[in-house]
């Protein structure tokens, strides 16, 4: 419980020695809203580690052998993830449910096994060091971004390409009898969380003095997903919630760490089968409802009603 | 008028300081009284995941060093008290760890952390805070002085007890070499590890110069469970020596497998070998079977002597490598300590005070004497064992330092 | 070259084992059972437990940990499926429901040492443990200069075994043929009074018994038993394993198995340990694209 006592009663202090913390939350809810966009469009896709890696390693790549400024180098690694994003999109996207999760899956392990464990360059097993990480400064970008993000793929769920999203997720044939371009829908939105993916490992590698294949695993995405469902996917706000308190439980659960796993595996079946619409859901319980999201043009169903 | 006074304040200080800073090297009298005051360090140890087989360890020789410099009054009547934090084997949990650890305290200084992998977060985190960090396991290679290679600035508060494998390795070989003249080996190494890594670099660059041949060196995970395959590849070379550089189950599995598959040569290892957990797992099939270490269990010299026995008496059984360098690790932080003349008021300075002081460290350890190299580097004798089969070890020879 | 093919037919072995426990779920329940893969581990670490830390002999072991195992199924259905099926929750549910189950089990394996709650069942934590020796005769042949482990012997026999027995139950029992019929038909099959529940309960209960048993062939023949097995051994092969065969064939399965086992020897002998896994994704991936049922599936779904 000193995790919230001295959060309340001396937040600069908290701050002060929790930044790498902050930060990881801050990474962690970018990439949840990158998996949120890939979920209203209705597709469960499980790439988004393999595409942080992307970003991840061409950052810090190009900062190393060019030594092109930062900036730069993560505008070009999100761009490469989502570069990658449409080629693995094209064959991979025409499956859907199941298959899509499996084939995503591939894509990331033959990416790592394959591609980031063989090419020298890459360092292999043992990652790269990233000479320019600043874990202090690192975090300002991490805390301007999430705001920026959110509101920007709000917005973007308010269009016709959001709406259209919407329409794909309830039903797909339906949707591709009424004239919507299904296919370019699908790929835009995983094109768009590739880019959002490959982002949030750039800015990982900021704060991080390595970058290693171990982190882009299958565990890192299934925690991704874990974000998702328990923070529910109805809106924007609810993977950013469901990260935020599933990378700061295992501090808040200090007392109990060696259990936290037990926790998460139990949270994540207890929400899946009794709220699955997540702790942002629309629904009668849900703990926060903020209505201001839905005041105009309310969506019928939502991305929970596809769990 | 006021420049006069404050020359006078200065002269003032000048003189202040300099009775201030009076004691001289070696000295144990300070003008800055330590009584009463609580000296902390943390450590940031691998207690669960793959590291989980050495942080424990390192943290019994600690717990041990404490109590034990605590119960015979301190450091100059100063208590120590050290705080011990796991980082799960996990890089960025270590790094998050050694965050906490370093702003949320009173901290003099950290050990750790327990692996090489999660050494290459850490210590570069401790050098931008400017707080002393001894590693007391971490051997691979680019850990003292260049804790930023590729960068080559020297860290300047990096320091490491665990005898590195740079040195270990060769000796081992050469003392091998010399005895039994082997032409060729095959290099078996976790190329998704950077200790395994690193080690096997160093047999690949050290083998030409003994006369030794390496016919193949064969990659594998970390993850790896069945090495029939990997053995396989390398048995069938008929080498004289297979060099293993991995840690944790591997050099176990890797020599009951290849003695299954009819090898009947040597196999040389890294410190991987060295714990006893190792040459249990490994039995028969790994008698005989020779690494260069830090630490040997029944040197007899006081140091070590003390240290064995007062270990069994806490904790009921033998100690290993890890404890040793822990227990290492705490003594050469506590004889810094108490000639750094710490203030115990500015942190800073005081973390600054205690690097300098563990420079000049030369004392009796359960290693042997230890130094410091000039890059922070382990100087001490290397102790060549081999594996009894029965969970052991015996000694076959010892290198003195150069 | 002949000895790492012998290699190659031992892990396939178990990938094969592995998978058909896989392809029977999905095929049946149309589930991905991610729950399997540690369900694959406990087998493991219960016949460890029983042997090691209760003097057990080694066959009362192994059947005493299969049917545990089989049990565990049960606790498959009951807290992770059935809940969703009763609410008409879409697959992808049911997948992340497995997905924590697996947390669980693997997590509290990790956590069981000396002195905690689980010490009964485990007591090493996350380290990796091997069976006593002398558990199972293992007397190794020397044959044509082939090193021929007498392990992996009996569990490229039980395999065979145990492939022709499923099937013949699947054939000519009547749980066979009501398998096969919600297999087939899910609605239909209740419609002809197959209590749909209760074949979910069987499959689930034979599919965690034969990834037990695989988990337990793999600890006596690898000598490594650790709660991470089956995570970073079998998870995600057998997923290759099962989309390269087939998801849903038996038959495809075990020639997955096998395939899977070959190619990853010969990728090593020629490449390297990395490579080999990578391969096998890259084949999944293709695969999927091409010919998303597999070499020997035959079902059409609608969602393709």
């Amino acid at each position: 419980m000193d995790f919230f006592i001295q959060l309340l009663t001396d937040p600069i202090g908290f701050y002060n020695s929790h930044e790498l913390l902050v930060a990881q939350m801050g990474i962690n809810a970018i990439l949840a809203i990158s998996i949120f966009v890939t979920f209203y469009s209705g597709q469960l896709t499980l790439a988004n580690a393999g595409f942080m890696a992307i970003g991840a390693y061409t950052t810090v790549l190009l900062s190393l052998y060019p030594r092109w400024p930062l900036p730069l180098d993560m505008l070009l690694g999100s761009l490469l993830a989502g570069g990658a994003g449409v080629l693995v999109g094209l064959p991979v996207l025409r499956l859907r449910g199941v298959f899509l999760a499996i084939a995503t899956i591939g894509f990331v392990e033959a990416l790592l096994l394959g591609v980031i464990l063989n090419v020298p360059i890459t360092g292999e097993g043992q990652g790269l060091k990233n000479p320019t990480a600043d874990p202090l400064g690192g975090i300002v970008p991490i805390l301007v971004s999430i705001p920026v993000l959110t509101y920007l793929v709000w917005r973007l769920t308010r269009t016709r390409l959001g709406q259209a999203w919407a329409a794909i997720r309830e039903d797909e044939l339906a949707a591709s009898s009424n004239g919507i371009n299904v296919p370019l829908y699908k790929m835009i939105a995983f094109v768009i969380g590739a880019i959002l993916a490959g982002y949030a490992g750039a800015l990982e590698t900021h704060i991080n003095f390595f970058v290693d294949p171990t982190e882009y695993g299958i565990s890192r995405t299934i925690q991704i997903l874990t974000f998702a469902v328990v923070g529910g996917t109805s809106n924007v706000l609810g993977p950013i919630v469901g990260a935020v308190f599933l990378t700061a439980l295992p501090e808040i659960l200090r007392f109990v760490r060696d259990y936290r796993d037990v926790i998460n595996g139990v949270i994540l079946i207890l929400v899946i089968i009794f709220r699955p619409q997540g702790i942002v859901g629309r629904g009668g319980l849900a703990l926060i409802r903020p209505r201001w999201l839905h005041r105009r043009g309310r969506v019928r169903g939502s991305p929970a009603s596809a769990l | 008028m006021r420049n006069v006074a404050r020359g006078t304040a200065i002269a003032l200080g000048v003189v202040l300081a300099a009775c201030g800073g009076g004691s001289s090297p070696g000295s144990s009298a300070t003008t800055n009284s330590y009584q009463g005051k609580t000296i902390q360090f943390g450590a940031i140890l691998s207690l669960t995941g793959a590291g989980g087989v050495y942080g424990p360890s390192s943290k019994k020789g600690m717990d041990l060093a404490v109590e034990t410099i605590n119960k015979a009054g301190g450091v100059n009547g100063a208590k120590l008290a050290l705080t011990t934090d796991d980082d799960a084997s996990d890089k960025a949990q270590s790094a998050q760890v050694a965050q906490q650890l370093i702003q949320g305290g009173q901290l003099m200084a950290l050990l750790g952390p327990t692996l090489s992998n999660s050494a290459v977060a850490v210590h570069p985190l401790a050098e931008s805070f400017k707080i002393p960090i001894l590693a007391v396991s971490t051997t691979g290679i680019h850990i003292v002085p260049d804790c930023n290679y590729p960068n080559a600035t020297p860290c300047r508060f990096v320091f490491r007890d665990s005898l590195g494998e740079q040195t270990a390795i060769p000796i081992n070989i050469m003392v091998y070499a010399a005895k039994a003249h082997p032409k060729t080996g095959v290099l078996m190494v976790a190329n998704d590890d950077k200790f395994s890594s690193d080690g096997g670099k160093i047999v690949a660059a050290t083998v030409a110069q003994y006369g030794i041949t390496l016919l193949d060196t064969v990659e594998f995970s970390k993850t790896t469970a069945d090495f029939a395959t990997p053995v396989t590849r390398a048995v069938q070379k008929h080498p004289d020596v297979i060099f293993i550089t991995s840690l944790g189950g591997i050099p176990a599995k890797i020599m009951i497998e290849a003695r299954k598959q009819g090898f009947t040569g040597q196999f040389l290892g890294g410190n991987g070998f060295n714990t006893a957990v190792v040459s249990r797992q490994a039995g028969d099939s790994g008698k005989g079977a020779e690494s260069g270490s830090a630490w040997y269990l029944n040197n007899t010299f006081a140091s070590n002597a003390d240290f064995v026995k007062a270990y069994r008496a806490k904790y009921g059984s033998d100690p290993d490598q890890f404890a040793a360098q822990g227990y290492a690790g705490i003594l050469i932080l506590a004889d810094a300590a108490k000639r750094a003349n710490l203030t115990f008021t500015d942190l800073a300075g005081d973390r600054t005070r205690l690097k300098d002081a563990m420079e000049t460290v030369n004392i009796n350890t359960p290693l042997g004497r230890f130094q410091f190299t000039s890059a922070h580097d382990v100087k001490q004798t290397v102790w060549v064992i081999a594996m009894d089969g029965n969970g052991g070890f015996t000694l076959v020879q010892s290198v003195n330092a150069s | 070259m002949a000895q790492q093919l012998l290699n190659a037919i031992f892990i396939g072995s178990i990938y094969a084992l592995f998978a058909v426990g896989y392809t029977l779920v999905f095929g049946v329940l149309d589930v991905l059972n991610l729950a399997h893969s540690a369900v694959f581990m406990l087998g493991a670490v219960i016949a460890y437990s029983l042997v090691a830390l209760h003097g057990a002999p080694f066959w009362l072991a192994v059947i005493l940990a299969v049917l545990a195992c089989g049990l565990l199924g049960l606790v498959i259905e009951y807290v992770a499926l059935r809940p969703l099926r009763r609410r008409q929750a879409p697959p992808i549910s049911a997948l992340i429901s497995t997905i924590g189950l697996a947390l669980i089990f693997v997590a509290l394996v990790e956590q069981a040492t000396s002195g905690s709650l689980f010490s009964w069942l485990w007591q090493d934590g996350a380290n990796s443990v091997r069976f006593p020796s002398g558990t199972v005769p293992n007397p190794t042949l020397h044959l044509a200069g082939l090193t021929i482990e007498g392990t992996k012997l009996g569990i490229l026999v039980t395999t065979i075994i145990l492939m022709l027995v499923l099937g013949s139950v699947i054939r000519f029992t009547q749980v066979g043929r009501a398998l096969r019929a919600v297999a087939e038909n899910r609605k239909a099959a209740t419609l002809l009074g197959i209590d749909v529940d209760r074949i979910f309960a069987s499959t689930l209960f034979i599919s965690s018994a034969l990834g037990g048993l695989a988990g337990i062939l793999f600890g006596i023949a690898i000598s490594d038993i650790s709660p991470y097995i089956g995570r970073d051994q079998v998870e995600l092969k057998g997923l290759a394993v099962i989309v390269l065969g087939g998801m849903g064939s038996i038959p495809g399965a075990v020639t997955g198995g096998y395939l899977l086992g070959l190619i990853e020897v010969l990728a090593f002998v020629r490449f390297g340990s990395n490579i080999a896994a990578g391969v096998a994704f890259a084949a999944l991936f293709v695969m999927l694209i091409v010919r998303p049922q597999g070499l020997f599936g035959t079902r059409l779904r609608e969602r393709l």
